[in-house]
This record gives structure tokens, C-alpha cells and sequence, in this order.
């Protein structure tokens, strides 16, 4: 492919041209784990997105402060994994809440291991970085406490 | 350094906005728009801690001025710095004749005595309520052997209060600091209450301390004592100092508090009461006969927060005096629950001019008989006018006069715009004027403005195109059947002046000289007719009315029946501005339901253009 090129009188542009957006995430580290200098780490791109899927998933309905429907609520799933849930409902839940509230993740495939004699599950998403080629994958545990 | 965050906003969501705005002014984070990531939970924590501190301050601050606090302990706090006291809940009480009968008995006493705290029951809706008496009564043998018991004054009617008698002792100890004396009951009527301070705690030597607002100078050594209502809603008994400020009770002296524990309002309407025990005579007991003179009035709850917002201020800047029209309408209604609103104006101000005086119209609850009001009103002038008013004023009292109104509304109606039905909507129009008068008049001092209400109808509903209302004012005249009589009836308001077509006065139907009449006013003239359903005129001349002094005058006029069951004539006239209607000194605008109506005419608004 031809480069093109511009004249000065049209800003000297004959730089490449740049077709898509490099955008870099930077995110606080929820470990809040402190550097040698004292200060705390950071996230960046692909860990930054998965840091935030794996925050919305443990996050139930009413947890945020004025947000009352951000989470996946999954906590509410594991009292009647045997009952009123099936792995595709379930499945929905996490779908459905990556996609209204992390915009940057793209999900690419969710599976699900129930065990609802413990009121356990297990669940592994793998999703794409939007803008970038990056598959990453998350996998979230939760089991109830009491 | 500057930055775009305002840490006193209320708002969550303009705080959150605010931090995330002063993030976007740096490179070093960047996911703070992402709800799920982990800055921008930390942003959540940061707004919310925000939010929470501005709600607290402007809370905090809100209690911190009387108009605007919401807590009672806060409003009672500051109506305290401004020297008033918060009105306690307050027993009902009775008016009862009491009699003994020992007719026949041999060698019976020329006098007996009724025992303080003498209780009688009284059944109000089904539950029993105790009475008692506050005083010790003396009755003497008429003759006959019936002994009335009476007051001291000579009074037959006996007082009786409704509550349940509570004690509460406290030893005073050593302490350096100035101690208060806990009465943990809300249900206390301060007024009730005795306070006695023993020399010890198994002495039979006391004192008895009075309120302090009875006292009339205080010194180091004055027995004055008051209770206050405490933040939790308790109350607290206070003394002097001991050195300035009254008596302060010593170390080993044993305080002794008596009072009544009130229903309040429960115990209102009580008619029939029956002493509880026979009174032993010569150790015979004899029944107590008991004839009601007066039902049970006066039960209150504790002052509302309103009230005390709105009197605290008023009776701050009446400092116990009665000067202005204000400390007497602040006085009368902190210290009489029976009273729900009352109106004051100076002798000048009324009609006729009455240099000197002071009139004081009170508005009682409906139902209140004229024994308690009578009471009422020699307790106004005994405890309070007597002694706070400024020399030489002497205060009058004059009864309350109903002005009501008769508005016949009438509004376009679109059913097309509604899902209500045009009879529906002539009822909730009627109904909400019914409520707009038991909202905003049927009080002193609220003044009917025609404008208001038609706004208020208009926006009612979408399908109410526009609306108007004929107003009309009436006064009631209670005649005596077949006696020549003559009746002055001053409006509020200047009348309209005689009209070729339309009746400026005119009363409901009554029975005249065996025909069914009205009074109405000569077409173009102000000469008053009886005239007949017919249009004959029975009497020529009845009187006249006054435009613009606002009277009818009805002169030497009989009655032959009233028609319709009620004992009293309405006259109504049509006001020369019926835009307004402003009630004067003792007048109380209402409405007349029965004379007054709700009309809608269809207006579908569509038009079908016609081309000729």
C-alpha cells in the first residue's frame, strides 16, 4: 500500500496515521500490596479488566452505594443451586452483568461447575480486551459461609 | 490547591462526579469510569463518606435553629433558651355536683368531709378511666340530711381529674454539682404535680415547693422548683441553686413528687361518672350521688413541635406581659388545651370602638359545653390577664362568629382528557374544596381568595378546561317562632350594591302568614320584602341592608314556622368583591356543604371546521 504524504502547508502531517486507539487501563491494585517506596501497585490493561470482572462478580445486588442493581448477585444463586437456578440461568447472570457494566470485556466462553450439595460453585470466564487481541480468563469461586 | 471537588455537596452522584472529574485531570489512573473497577470503588467509598458528612452537617445544622429542627429534644432545647416552657400532657377533667344523703340517720354531723383523691370511673368508648379529686371538700347538712359538697368559693361544681396518682422519692446526696431529679414518665401532667421536701428521709416535717413560674420574686431562699422536659423525652425536677436562684435541698433531705399520669385526649367526652367507693359516715358507708355538670374537656397530649416552633418565639418576645395582640393569643393558647385557636384585638379596632379593652375570642372544640368555657375564660382573667396585662385594659370576651361561604363552582369539562366520568369529577371538585376550607380556613384570619381555589381546581385534573365560582356569604338568624323580633347581622365584607336583575340579599324559605317566604332585598333598592315562593310580596319594608357598611338590618320581624328542620334562617348576600373575603376580628370563614355545589359543563374542545 501506497504511503500517503501532506504538504507542510497542511501541518506537516506526513507522520503515520494511526487507525486504531491505543487506549492503556491503569487500575488500582485491590490488594493495595505496598511498593518498596511505600506506594501501592497498580493494574494495567489486561490485568485491569480482569481485576473489575472479577470485582463485579462478587459484588451482590444492593452492595453498592447508590447502584443498586450493579453485581452479578451470584451470592443469591448458592442457597438454591439444586432448585430454582439451572448452569444456563446462571450463565445469563454473569453475561448479562459483564456486558452492562464492563464494557471492556468481551465474553467469550463461561463454564460452570455447581455443587450444590456444598452450595458451592465454581465458575471460569473467558473474555477478549476489547481493542486488543488479549484473551484472558478469570475464574471465581464462591461457597457459602454460614 | 484548587481542585473540582466540592466536599459540602448532598448529592452521591454529583460528589462521585466531582472525583472523577478531578481524576480525569491526571494521567496516573484511567479506569475510573469503569463501575466495576477497583478505583472506581474506592471513588464509591470517598462519595459516600462525603455524602454522609454533608448529610450530617447540614442535619446537624438544621437542629441547630428552631424553625428548621426536626427533633423534639432540639426544638424543646431551644424553645427553653428562650425561657418557654413546653406544655406537658394534660389530664381531663370534669365538672360534678356531689350530694350525700343521710336523711333519717340519727346524730349526723353538721358537716362531713370528702378526702383529697376521692376517685370516681368514668366509661369513655368502652374503657374505664379513673377521676379524682384534687382537693378536700366540705359539705354541710341542708336540714334535710343532704350534704352538696362544694368549692370554696361556694361553687357546687366540683373539679375532678382524669389520671392514675404516681409517687416518686429521691434522697438527696452529697454532690458537688447541681443535681436534677428524674421522673422517667412521659405521661406526667407537670400541672398536677406537688413537690415536698422531708427534713430527712423518716422526718414527718416538710416544705412544699411551688412551680416556678408562680413565683413572683425569687431569692436564695425561695421553695420554687421546676420540670422540665428532658431530650429523652423524661422529665427532670429542678431547684435553686442556693444562692441566687432559690432553696437548693440539703444533703439527707428526701424529695417527694406527686402527680397525675394522664390518658390525654383519650379521656375526653366523659358524661357519666360513679365515685368509687361509699364515704363512711359515723362508720357507715353512704353513697356518693354524682350529677354531671360538665363533661370531661381538656385532655391533651404533650405540645406538639408546630406549636412550640410557632409560641416559643412569640412568648419570648411577650416576656410575660401582656401587651400586644400576640402575648395574649401566645399565652392563651400555651396554657389552655381546651382552646384550639383564639383571636385578639384591641378596643379600638372593634366595632363599635371600645377604648380600654381587649378582646379575646376564642374557638373551642366543637362539643365543649358553656360551663367549661365559661371556666375557660375566668381562669384566662384570674391567672393571667389580671396579673400580666398592662393597667387599666380590661379584656372582654366574645364568641366566634361563622361567616359561611356558599360557592357553586362551575368548570369545563373534556371527558376526552380524563379517565374519570364527568359525575366523578363533579364530586372530587366538591370534595376538594371541601378539604381546600378544612385545610386553609375555617380558622382566624384565613382569608378566602377566590384565585387560589380556581387554580387549585384547574390544575386538578387535565380534563378541567376553566372554571369559576359564584360566592356568596351568609349569616344565621335564630328567631323565636311567632315573636316580633329584630336581628343586625355585620358581614366581613362590603355587600353589592342593588341590582335590576339579580337579588343582593336573600334567606332561605320559612313559614310566613301560612305561606312559604324569603326575606330578599326590593330589585334596586335596599329595602328587605318577605316575599312568597310566588313573587307576591307579603311585607313590604322588613328592614334594609348596607352596601358599604356591610349590614343587614331586619326589622320587626315574625315567624311563623321554620321550614326544613333547621331552627335557624340563612341570609346570604352576594359581596360586592367576591374575589376576596378577608374575616375580621371574631369572624371564621366555613363552608355551607349544603349550599354549595360542584357543576361541569361538557366542553370537548374538537371543531369541525365548516367551509361555506
Amino acid at each position: 500500500m501506497a504511503i500517503k504524504a501532506f504538504s507542510i502547508e497542511d501541518g506537516n502531517l506526513s507522520a503515520s496515521i494511526v487507525t486504531t486507539r491505543s487506549k492503556k487501563y491503569t487500575d488500582i491494585d485491590l490488594t493495595f500490596t505496598a511498593k518498596p517506596s511505600g506506594d501501592v501497585y497498580k493494574k494495567f490493561d489486561a490485568a485491569a479488566v480482569k481485576q473489575s470482572v472479577k470485582n463485579l462478580l462478587l459484588t451482590s445486588r444492593y452492595e453498592k452505594p447508590f447502584q443498586p442493581n450493579f453485581g452479578a448477585n451470584l451470592n443469591s444463586a448458592l442457597f438454591a443451586l439444586d432448585t430454582d437456578y439451572d448452569p444456563d440461568f446462571i450463565q445469563d447472570l454473569i453475561a448479562d452483568a459483564i456486558a452492562k457494566y464492563e464494557p471492556r470485556a468481551r465474553v467469550l466462553e463461561i463454564s460452570l461447575n455447581l455443587q450444590p450439595e456444598t452450595n458451592a460453585l465454581d465458575a471460569t470466564i473467558v473474555f477478549q480486551v476489547v481493542n486488543t487481541s488479549e484473551v484472558v480468563s478469570v475464574d471465581v469461586s464462591l461457597t457459602r459461609l454460614r | 490547591m484548587a481542585t473540582t471537588v466540592k466536599s459540602t455537596d448532598l448529592d452521591f452522584q454529583n460528589i462521585k462526579a466531582g472525583l472523577k472529574n478531578y481524576l480525569r485531570s491526571k494521567s496516573e489512573f484511567a479506569d475510573y469510569d469503569f463501575d466495576a473497577s477497583g478505583l472506581n470503588n474506592i471513588l464509591d467509598v470517598l462519595a459516600y463518606n462525603t455524602h454522609i458528612n454533608g448529610l450530617t452537617a447540614n442535619f446537624a445544622l438544621n437542629e441547630a435553629f428552631l424553625p428548621t429542627a426536626q427533633l423534639r429534644s432540639s426544638v424543646v432545647s431551644h424553645a427553653e433558651t428562650l425561657g418557654y416552657q413546653v406544655r406537658s400532657r394534660t389530664t381531663a377533667s370534669a365538672l360534678v355536683n356531689l350530694t350525700v344523703n343521710l336523711a333519717g340517720v340519727i346524730g349526723r354531723p353538721a358537716q362531713i368531709q370528702l378526702p383529697v383523691g376521692w376517685q370516681f370511673t368514668s366509661s369513655i368508648d368502652g374503657i374505664s378511666y379513673t377521676f379524682r379529686t384534687l382537693e378536700t371538700y366540705f359539705a354541710r347538712d341542708n336540714g334535710s340530711g343532704l350534704y352538696e359538697f362544694k368549692t370554696t368559693t361556694g361553687s357546687i361544681d366540683i373539679p375532678i381529674y382524669e389520671g392514675v396518682e404516681k409517687t416518686k422519692t429521691f434522697l438527696v446526696g452529697e454532690a458537688d454539682e447541681r443535681q436534677v431529679f428524674v421522673i422517667p414518665d412521659n405521661t406526667i401532667d407537670t400541672s398536677t404535680a406537688d413537690v415536698l421536701v422531708y427534713d430527712t428521709a423518716s422526718s414527718t416535717n416538710y416544705v412544699t415547693y411551688t412551680r416556678l413560674s408562680e413565683a413572683v420574686t425569687i431569692d436564695a431562699n425561695s421553695t420554687v422548683y421546676s420540670i422540665r422536659e428532658a431530650p429523652n423525652g423524661f422529665y427532670e425536677l429542678n431547684f435553686g441553686d442556693g444562692v441566687s436562684f432559690g432553696k437548693k435541698p440539703d444533703a439527707g433531705n428526701k424529695v417527694v413528687v406527686t402527680y397525675l399520669s394522664s390518658s390525654g385526649p383519650d379521656a375526653n367526652s366523659g358524661d357519666t361518672f360513679t365515685s368509687n367507693s361509699n364515704l363512711t359516715v359515723g362508720g357507715i358507708g353512704y353513697t356518693v350521688s354524682t350529677a354531671t355538670s360538665n363533661e370531661s374537656t381538656g385532655g391533651a397530649l404533650r405540645q406538639s413541635i408546630e406549636s412550640v416552633r410557632q409560641l416559643a418565639p412569640i412568648a419570648y418576645a411577650s416576656q410575660q406581659r401582656l401587651v400586644t395582640s400576640a402575648d395574649y393569643k401566645a399565652t392563651i393558647l400555651s396554657n389552655f388545651s381546651q382552646v384550639n385557636d383564639c383571636n385578639v384585638w384591641s378596643g379600638d379596632q372593634n366595632v363599635p370602638i371600645d377604648y380600654g379593652a381587649v378582646y379575646v375570642c376564642l374557638n373551642f372544640p366543637a362539643g365543649t359545653s358553656q360551663a367549661t368555657k365559661d371556666l375557660v375564660k375566668a381562669n384566662i382573667v384570674t391567672n393571667f390577664t389580671d396579673n400580666l396585662s398592662v393597667v387599666s385594659m380590661t379584656t372582654k370576651f366574645t364568641d366566634p362568629t361563622d361567616v359561611f361561604l356558599e360557592l357553586n363552582t362551575q368548570f369545563d369539562f373534556d371527558p376526552a382528557l380524563s379517565g374519570f366520568t364527568l359525575a366523578g369529577t363533579e364530586t372530587g371538585v366538591f370534595n376538594y374544596v371541601t378539604n381546600y376550607f378544612n385545610t386553609n380556613l375555617n380558622t382566624f384570619n384565613a382569608i378566602f381568595r377566590r384565585s387560589n381555589l380556581l387554580t387549585e381546581i384547574d390544575a386538578l385534573d387535565q380534563a378541567i378546561l376553566s372554571s369559576r365560582i359564584d360566592v356568596k356569604a351568609q349569616l344565621r338568624i335564630e328567631p323565636t317562632v311567632g315573636v316580633v323580633d329584630n336581628f343586625e347581622l355585620s358581614f366581613p365584607m362590603k355587600i353589592a350594591s342593588p341590582d335590576d336583575e339579580i337579588y343582593s340579599v336573600s334567606s332561605s324559605i320559612f313559614e310566613y302568614n301560612g305561606a312559604v317566604c324569603q326575606i330578599k332585598n326590593k330589585l334596586n333598592d335596599t329595602r328587605l320584602q318577605i316575599i312568597d315562593i310566588d313573587g307576591n310580596v307579603l311585607l313590604d319594608n322588613v328592614g334594609e341592608y348596607k352596601p358599604l357598611d356591610g349590614e343587614v338590618n331586619i326589622i320587626g320581624f315574625t315567624l311563623d314556622a321554620f321550614i326544613g328542620g333547621n331552627q335557624f334562617i340563612k341570609i346570604s348576600v352576594v359581596p360586592d368583591n367576591p374575589s376576596v373575603i378577608r374575616p375580621l376580628r371574631n369572624y371564621v370563614l366555613r363552608l355551607d356543604t349544603s349550599e354549595s355545589s360542584a357543576t361541569a359543563t361538557i366542553d370537548r374542545q374538537t371543531s369541525s371546521l365548516q367551509v361555506t
